[in-house]
């Protein structure tokens, strides 16, 4: 993308609809860029590097580019669909509608989390000599999601919850996309940071709108992946991405959020931001081992947070071992063609009957779904693979079943026809996202196998597993074990955590000597960089198999537990 | 006082598998074994096979070969007799390469009917392989399926045409060769979608894809020994016969190019390439060579012990 | 069995002190499981911990060097019976022999034929390590005086196969140059003092493994401690056979009596050549050929290249611009990365499209697209750099580029930096067919100007 800043007088503007926003009109600049400058809210998860194919909009006027022949069918094109990051507008007026699944909704899910570790004495960080009442803000700062919590620092109780999309992710839905956008976008890296702050900012204003007691925030504890905390902090992300994978720091002493930069609402109160393991295993995940309460306890457990990345720790009271897994977002709807969000109208359990290959489906809210969510996707592939219309290896099974179509990104199973679905357009799972669930979930089941055999413990020695993560909420173990999301461990070890970052926040905002734990554990949790573990590919390609080439193990554990 | 050696005992057992012949011919038979290659612990009831590619199409031939198969070129049928009759091949890997748009293009009817006068000539055990062409073979398959008037093993199946070829050969009772590209994992996973198949275990054997001498022989090497390690420790889906295809050997610059004085006679360094290749495929664990020069099969049987 | 990195942080102190380098004891303890790091970089670790892993951490197989300096042949010092379990170290050292009793000329012809077996392969040389010196001759003098010989034409590490008295002049010639001493049997305890006077290694040679676990003992007795153990096989079955047993003995008994590199004297074997391909990949340190036909040496060397390699590193391709059915000059231009699963996989799919192409493999140390690209190894500047050097710019007329989908991002720098024009390809390999297919005839067309 080019830059230039003479070509800004051009006459004209970019009208953005249905917000009715007008945006200078700058010829140089894709649409996606008018957007983003006009605070117009539009899905790009891959963060304008014309990657996903999400930011489709309807132009109405002369456009350049954008028409991909390679994403877009022909008759969308005609129809003057573009993709925002490609199309550029020409020195004419433009009017740009932004179709209902590129808009962003409000999210509905992702605030719970359980707090294992029990229940502690109510013992604040610090009480800050205020006028007000002293509260206190935990944050989870999610790559997709930000998440709060308002707590009474007089007597600990929580008093309010909220949640936001992250306003990052306008420039990446991934956290290298952002690091690459800081580095190569003039101006990146404060735009970012920006986001973020104010994003952080404005959940904080509404968890005290909402709250039934008035008062002061005095204290923050925020716990968020490196990368996030990095931006956080002002210190470029940048080396993360490059071997060795080191982040430039691993603690980030208190600051108050003046210093910070953050906005008037947290202004004065001391901002604590939990410390990271390694370049993509951050404060989140030490958030989450606290909240699980692993390092507490004798026996062995494993960890995993399915998000937008996916990280994994193995270990006990005495040793813990962290690894990112490099999973894809497809369990967040991303890198899946029908896959959304968990917002209203995403379905988010599916049946399928295996002999009519009939499809049933819930939907989060009411109305007609439009896509799926990260448990409704895996849902989907247990069902499909059980049914028998996916092989082990994640291809469609030839001439197997109705609901089968042939689309424009292959053969494809019609969950939602086009006449049910919210956009209009069939809800088509095809080959290839099958093929990117298959990464995702072997990629995260490789890097729990990868942190056994570092130790060298057979998995029989897992005796908990959790399972964080918004997402891990509301998924189907059964069919987790199904498509061998994680290695095979009988489901009765297996526990679901929630959104345990926030809660892990929470649970040391409320008690100081759970801080300093968290403070301990960043130092004695040791992280291994899968990108260097020669053992990890294999494990990696064992994985990618329906459940998993060592079906054998899968076997036994599913035996009983699932039969449908 | 004589030395305790340390001679591994294994739980698992390699299945034997068998190449049909016509009649008047002599079967094939490897695997059976419950220990590792070349060595006289375990029970070992097979020796490793060595058979030879018969080539349809124009080819190329290398100078250690063009002496040694050239008069046969455009006559699958004689060399199949050569082979199998003076050669010494115990069975015959015959290629369709002919084909390939590329190569010619020979219909796929003609294919088959090269299939039926090969099948004729000698009575040897045959594996057809493809021409390497996915549209080709996806018709070529089916049509050698139905013409072999006898059982022949069909080479090869893999992630993409599984369905097809195992199909074929279920249909009219031949076997497959279960093909991934060297990657153990892989071979273990065409196991499990051809037993998904119903396709029967004793029917097929492993292709782990075969580098040549130079060109990615180690690879292979490691990927055949991890294969029979893993079969022999109890693992069903990889306790099957391996087959080496050593034809990657002739693609190798050392085994063909006569001008580098320096590095010997062209024609016995060719011959070497190809026979080293086997050798290490042998010390790997494979049960079934194929090689092309007529001297790696004497070489190469002889080193192939029980 | 080896201590999992589990089993050694039990005996570490747990306290994530630091002093040895590591962030915590579970890292130091994963440094020692591999054999990366030594006890002794632990000070706070108790004795009973120490003599526990310093005993576990010895190489059951021990080392012994033929030769000094740069020439210098390493035998044995392995840990693991397969080489995927981790790898193997020390490549089977290759001697090949002259024998004294050539003519003059002769002799020297063959040391002349001996160091031209030496060969340049993917950028490596590979060659010949020692020259194995026969005493055909049976005279002490000559023996010596060629030795002396052999050691200037050649500078290569010798191999001396002679009877006591032959052996003992040609220790007095080249001793500085570390010979390996081998006696026939008969001489073992001659040989054996020699090389225990002259701290020199030796090859005790008897039949069978009993055979050696007599002779190692007189070996011994006579103070040589630097040995390598011929088993004296007939066949190269029974070969094979030893070579295995010798090193399971070392590695999987820990019978310290018989674990020594085994060394195979080849000349006068049935079948010398397949012996010898045989016993490269199965255990054997040294072998001595009689044949210095190049024609047989280059493909053993390149087998022993091949096996010694470091199994645990990605399968690379070669990186390089691959055809796709027969291009042209107007055919399209792919590129992906040389992890050699994406090769085969991009490969199978551009060629079911039926569009002749041409493959462009980018060298991203056998990493796949995204992580090559997170990586920052498959990046703007490395696909201009190689679009530029490749050759691809004089073999088609267009310049236009189909890259991967899943770093669409790169194209503004790529058509930034090389001039070329970028089309973003699928995201999976598998949607290459259509892909292809669909793309218009006037993607291609020549550049002008």
């Amino acid at each position: 993308m080019k830059h230039s800043s003479n070509s800004s007088n051009e006459a004209g503007s970019v009208r953005f609809l249905p917000d009715g926003v007008d945006v200078p009109l700058v010829i140089e600049e894709s649409l996606l860029s008018h957007a983003l400058r006009g605070g117009v809210p539009l899905l790009s998860p891959c963060g304008g590097e014309s990657r996903c194919g999400k930011c489709r909009v309807l132009v109405d006027g002369e456009t350049r580019g954008g028409g991909d022949p390679g994403v877009l069918t022909r008759a969308e094109i005609a129809a003057g669909i573009r993709l925002a990051c490609r199309c550029f507008p020409s020195p004419e007026n433009v009017s740009v509608t932004i179709l209902p699944e590129s808009r962003p909704a409000r999210l509905a899910a992702y605030l719970d989390g359980k707090d294992l570790a029990g229940d502690e004495p109510f013992l604040p960080l610090s009480r800050t000599a205020s006028g007000g009442n002293p509260l206190g803000v935990a944050l989870d700062l999610g790559t997709s999601t930000l998440a709060g919590a308002l707590v009474d620092l007089s007597n600990g109780t929580v008093l309010s919850r909220a949640t936001a999309d992250n306003p990052q992710m306008a420039c990446g839905e991934d956290l290298i996309s952002r690091v690459v956008f800081a580095e190569e976008t003039p101006g990146g890296f404060d735009l970012l940071r920006g986001r973020l702050l104010s994003g952080a900012d404005d959940l904080v204003r509404r968890l005290l709108e909402t709250s039934p007691v008035p008062g002061e925030v005095t204290d923050v504890v925020a716990a968020g992946n490196t990368v996030l905390s990095h931006f956080l902090y002002g210190i470029s992300p940048s080396p993360i991405r490059r071997p060795p994978y080191r982040p430039v720091r691993k603690e980030y002493p208190p600051v108050t959020g003046e210093t910070l930069g953050s906005g008037p609402a947290t202004a004065r109160a001391q901002w604590r931001i939990f410390p990271s393991l390694g370049g993509f295993v951050g404060g989140d995940v030490v958030a989450g081992i606290l909240a699980s309460g692993m390092h507490r306890q004798e026996e062995v457990s494993l960890l995993f947070d399915v998000g937008t990345n996916g990280e994994v720790v193995l270990g006990n009271r005495d040793w813990r071992i962290a690894c990112s897994s490099s999973a894809g977002p497809a369990f967040e709807g991303g890198e899946v063609g029908c896959g959304m969000r968990a917002y209203p109208g995403a379905i988010e359990s599916v049946r399928i009957d295996p002999e009519t290959a009939a499809v049933e489906w819930t939907v989060i809210g009411r109305g007609r779904p439009g896509g799926l969510c990260g448990s409704g996707i895996l849902d989907l592939c247990a069902e499909l693979f059980r049914a028998g219309i996916v092989d082990r290896a994640g291809r469609f099974t030839p001439g197997a079943g109705a609901g089968r179509r042939s689309t424009e990104r292959g053969d494809g199973f019609i969950v939602v026809p086009r006449e049910m679905s919210a956009t209009g357009r069939d809800v088509a799972f095809c080959e290839p996202d099958l093929k990117s669930v298959l990464r995702t979930k072997a990629a995260l089941c490789a890097a729990a196998e990868a942190l056994l055999r570092a130790v060298g413990l057979p998995r029989e020695a897992v005796a908990h597993v959790y399972v964080a993560g918004g997402f891990g909420n509301f998924l189907d173990l059964r069919s987790a074990l199904t498509i061998g999301l994680f290695p095979p461990i009988p489901l009765s070890r297996f526990a679901p955590l929630g959104n345990a970052s926030l809660a892990g926040a929470l649970g040391a905002l409320r008690n100081r000597r759970r801080w300093k734990e968290a403070l301990s554990l960043a130092s004695g949790t040791l992280y291994h960089d899968l990108s260097s573990d020669p053992g990890f590919m294999e494990l990696y390609q064992r994985a990618l198999f329906l459940p998993h080439t060592d079906e054998e193990s899968y076997r036994f554990v599913l035996e009983g537990e699932v039969s449908r | 006082m004589s030395v305790v050696l340390p001679i591994p005992v294994f739980p698992g057992r390699i299945l034997a598998v068998t190449l049909p012949a016509g009649p008047g011919g002599t079967p094939v038979t490897v695997g059976g074994q419950n220990a590792l290659p070349l060595l006289p612990e375990g029970e070992h009831p097979n020796a490793p096979a060595v058979g030879m590619e018969v080539r349809t199409g124009p080819q190329e031939l290398p100078p250690a070969l063009s002496g040694a198969i050239g008069p046969f070129a455009g006559d699958p049928a004689g060399m199949a007799r050569k082979c199998a009759g003076d050669w010494g091949a115990r069975f015959l890997f015959l290629s369709l390469a002919g084909c390939h748009p590329d190569a010619g293009g020979q219909s796929v009817s003609e294919g088959a009917a090269v299939v039926r006068e090969v099948l004729s000539a000698t009575p040897a055990p045959v594996i057809v392989g493809g021409c390497g062409d996915e549209e080709v073979d996806a018709r070529l398959f089916p049509a050698v399926a139905e013409a072999a008037h006898r059982p022949v093993f069909l080479s090869y199946a893999e992630e993409k045409n599984y369905r097809l070829v195992a199909g074929a050969a279920l249909a009219y009772g031949h076997g497959v060769v279960s093909w991934s590209p060297i990657d153990i994992n892989m071979a273990k996973q065409m196991n499990l979608l051809l037993a998904d198949l119903g396709f029967p275990p004793d029917r097929v054997v492993i292709d782990p894809l075969t580098g040549g001498l130079g060109y990615g022989m180690e690879y292979t090497y490691s990927i055949v020994e991890r294969i029979r390690l893993a079969g022999l420790s109890g693992d069903a889906a990889l306790a099957r016969p391996v087959l080496c295809h050593l034809g990657d050997a002739w693609k190798a610059r050392e085994a063909t190019d006569a001008s580098e004085a320096s590095w010997g006679d062209v024609v016995a360094r060719g011959q070497r390439w190809e026979e080293t290749t086997g050798l290490a495929c042998l010390a790997a664990g494979a049960d079934l060579l194929v090689c092309r020069h007529p001297a790696s099969v004497a070489r190469l049987s002889g080193a192939a012990w029980r | 069995m080896a201590l999992t990195a589990l089993d050694i942080y039990k005996l570490l102190p747990k306290t994530n002190c630091g002093e040895c380098g590591q962030p915590t004891c579970l890292a130091f303890a994963m440094q020692l499981a591999s054999g990366k790091a030594s006890i002794d970089l632990c000070p706070p670790a108790s004795v009973e911990a120490k003599e526990k892993l310093s005993a576990a951490a010895a190489p059951p197989l021990p080392k012994v060097t033929v030769g000094t300096g740069e020439r210098e042949v390493v035998l044995g010092d392995e840990t693991v019976l397969f080489r995927h379990e981790k790898t193997f170290y020390h490549p089977t050292a290759i001697a090949v022999s002259a024998s004294d009793d050539l003519p003059d000329a002769g002799f020297a012809s063959r040391l002349a034929a001996i160091r031209r077996l030496s060969f340049e392969r993917v950028g490596q040389r590979i060659s010949v390590d020692l020259v194995a010196l026969r005493c055909g001759s049976g005279d002490a003098d000559r023996y010596a005086r060629a030795a002396a010989a052999a050691l200037d034409a050649t500078g290569l590490p010798l191999v001396l196969l002679a009877p006591a008295g032959p052996l003992a002049a040609a220790v007095r010639a080249v001793a500085p140059s570390r010979p390996l001493l081998a006696p026939p049997p008969e001489d073992l305890v001659p040989g054996a003092k020699l090389a225990a006077e002259n701290t020199l290694p030796l090859r005790v040679r008897a039949r069978g493994i009993d055979g050696l676990s007599v002779a190692l003992s007189a070996a011994r007795a006579a103070g040589a401690a630097s040995l390598v153990v011929d088993p004296s096989p007939v066949t190269p079955r029974e070969a094979v056979d030893f070579a295995t047993n010798l090193r399971r003995l070392a590695i999987l008994s820990r019978n310290r009596d018989l674990a020594y590199p085994s060394a195979f004297d080849l000349g006068g074997f049935p079948d010398p050549f397949l012996a010898a391909a045989l016993l490269v990949p199965k255990y054997g340190s040294l072998l001595v050929l009689d044949s210095a036909d190049p024609a047989e040496l280059l493909p053993l060397l390149t087998l022993r290249q091949n096996l010694f390699t470091d199994p645990q590193r990605p399968i690379q391709v070669e990186p390089g611009v691959y055809p796709i059915g027969a291009p042209n000059e107007s055919s399209p231009v792919l590129v992906t990365t040389n992890f050699s699963l994406t090769y085969f996989t991009v490969r199978g799919d551009a060629e079911a499209a039926k569009v002749p192409a041409h493959l462009l493999i980018s060298d991203c140390e056998g990493m796949s697209v995204l992580t090559a690209w997170a990586a920052g190894r498959f990046t703007g500047e490395s696909i201009s750099k190689m679009l530029a050097e490749c050759g691809i710019e004089r073999t088609v007329t267009h310049r236009t580029l189909v890259l991967p989908g899943m770093v669409a991002r790169l194209s503004g720098r790529i058509e930034e930096l090389s001039g070329w024009r970028v089309l973003v390809g699928p995201q999976e390999s598998s949607a290459l067919p259509s892909y292809l297919r669909r793309l218009p005839p006037g993607a291609f067309l020549p550049v002008h100007g």
